[in-house]
């Protein structure tokens, strides 16, 4: 089965098989193949099966997906092809003898000595990787006009503003002095639900004193936001948009 | 926005119960807690390394992140100080900036100490500043939150198998069963410099919070310490009942829970004393 191989520089990050399921590339953390860069759209291109063929198709993202140096709309590929989203790679392999990836190899291999001892995974490349990481985040923020800022609008309800960006990691509804999302009235709750962004880069909405409610639906547990979600909590209504 | 407001820092009470075992299986006990009750600061570290290098790297860690946070009070965070991290409060960056130095301490102690042996730690702190809560950790200690009878996971492990599993190449239960749990990805010590995860928290009355070594949660399951923490009414005890099941659990590995609640009513001077002072008896063990 042909595989997709996530490249960094040298370091290989991630392998996706292409079978029946469609392969979806992008920033955001519920595609398959997740590249966690700036200049990577959240939803940025797909590989799929067709007819026997491997076909690329790029979501009409805004730094574009090249095959072999050129930049394309939808393409088959075809085994050794390279396929640059930004700054990584992805190798269309046909090998099968590709089982093993780096990062686990290293793993065994630093564990083996002696198992019931923690044991550290540090090597030279993933820290170099690590700095690159760091690099290209800090290059493709010079354009932060195109960046897309996760806000909360306010569909109902009584709040002190119409509108939230979502820049602190931790963001509360209610009346206490640490909410973002401010609420009115004698009877409003200290802390109604609260929204955290998690080391994922994603957004989860939560209980508070109150329970929320997403899309109509209560929730039972930390509950990721997806663009158009709408929360409605102690009388208040609020879509979460990603914003230019 | 948390930035910009500087709160004056509430009279938080904070009820806390903390115990740590060597377990059943280990010949040292390289965990270590401690905690800077007047700041709410609560501190875990588990170490490692030969020679009883883990025990020196925990301490050391622990030590160092107490020591900072009480001296960094007295000067003012500095939204533009280098490293800082946007989007979380200044008591976060303080945190932040403070396992940033027990990072640098225990990297210092392991080039000097003459052994060749690596040394490293893991780390969570939490901090509380009303209902807000600082956490920054690096390594597979765990911070928890229980609300409503929910348990929560508030940090990501930095190990190779969770890892594995964020990047959707492992199960949890494929994680559970693996060979590599050991295998740490970031921890302090081990270079001289370190990325630390930090955020902030919202704390209610009737929430818990556990900070607790990987000798806890390798033994029990969510569930099963949910309903410990749900049972016990102290704190302390519910720290002992902890470490208790995990070592009837099999223990294998040191075992440490650090048990906080906020409290509902003010406590008096005298009962904190108290506390403090089965906090030390138990932490010099």
């Amino acid at each position: 089965m042909p595989k997709l191989v996530l490249k960094f520089e040298k370091s290989i990050l991630q392998e996706v098989p292409v079978n029946s399921k469609e392969v979806s590339i992008g920033r955001s953390p519920d595609n398959a193949l997740v590249i966690d860069n700036p200049a990577v759209s959240h939803y940025h291109a797909r590989v799929f099966s067709e007819d026997g063929r491997i076909m690329l198709e790029d979501f009409g993202s805004l730094n574009g997906t090249f095959v072999n140096g050129q930049r394309v709309k939808m393409v088959a590929l075809k085994p050794g092809d390279s396929v640059a989203i930004g700054k990584h790679t992805i190798v269309v392999s046909d090998a099968s003898d590709l089982d093993g990836f780096a990062v686990g190899q290293g793993a065994s291999k630093a564990a083996a000595p002696k198992l019931n001892e923690t044991v550290i995974l540090d090597t030279k490349e993933r820290r170099a990787f690590m700095q690159q990481i760091a690099a290209a985040g800090e290059t493709s923020q010079v354009a932060p006009a195109r960046m897309k800022v996760p806000t909360l609008l306010v569909r109902k309800g009584r709040t002190n503003h119409k509108e939230y960006a979502l820049t602190d990691k931790l963001t509360v509804v209610g009346k206490s002095a640490m909410a973002t999302v401010k609420l009115k009235g004698w009877f409003a709750p200290r802390a109604a639900a609260q929204i955290n962004r998690r080391d994922d880069q994603s957004y989860y909405v939560g209980a508070a004193d109150k329970t929320p409610a997403v899309n109509g639906n209560p929730i039972d547990r930390p509950t990721k936001l997806s663009p158009g979600d709408v929360i409605a909590v102690a009388g208040v209504e609020l879509e979460f948009v990603y914003r230019d | 926005m948390n930035q910009g407001i500087e709160q004056t820092p509430m009279a938080t009470e904070i009820e806390f119960g903390a115990q740590t075992d060597i377990g059943c299986v280990r010949e040292s006990n390289e965990d270590f807690f401690g905690a800077a009750p007047e700041l709410n600061l609560f501190v875990l570290s588990d170490g490692m390394g030969g020679l009883a290098c883990g025990e020196v790297a925990s301490r050391l860690a622990v030590e160092t992140i107490l020591t900072r946070s009480r001296s960094g009070d007295l000067e003012p965070a500095s939204a533009s100080s280098d490293g800082a991290i946007t989007g979380v409060s200044a008591e976060s960056n303080r945190l932040a900036s403070a396992t940033r130095a027990a990072n640098e301490a225990v990297h210092r102690a392991a080039q000097n100490s003459g052994t060749g042996q690596p040394m490293g730690a893991t780390v969570v702190a939490v901090r509380f500043v009303g209902e807000r809560m600082s956490v920054a950790h690096v390594g597979d200690s765990r911070a928890y939150r229980l609300r409503a009878g929910q348990m929560e996971q508030l940090t990501r492990d930095h190990s190779f198998v969770a890892e594995q599993v964020r990047q959707g190449r492992m199960t949890e239960q494929e994680a559970g069963n693996s060979g590599l749990q050991n295998v740490l990805v970031r921890a302090l010590g081990i270079g001289p410099e370190v990325e630390v995860d930090v955020s902030d928290e919202l704390v209610l009355e009737d929430d818990t919070v556990l900070l607790c070594s990987d000798g806890l949660t390798r033994e029990l399951t969510d569930v099963q310490i949910a309903a410990v923490l749900g049972e016990c009414a102290e704190a302390q005890e519910a720290a002992e009942r902890l470490v208790e099941l995990a070592k009837q659990a099999g223990g294998g590995d040191n075992i440490t829970a650090i048990v906080l609640r906020r409290a509902a009513k003010p406590v008096g001077a005298l009962a904190r004393i108290g506390r403090l002072g089965k906090w030390l008896k138990n932490s010099g063990n």
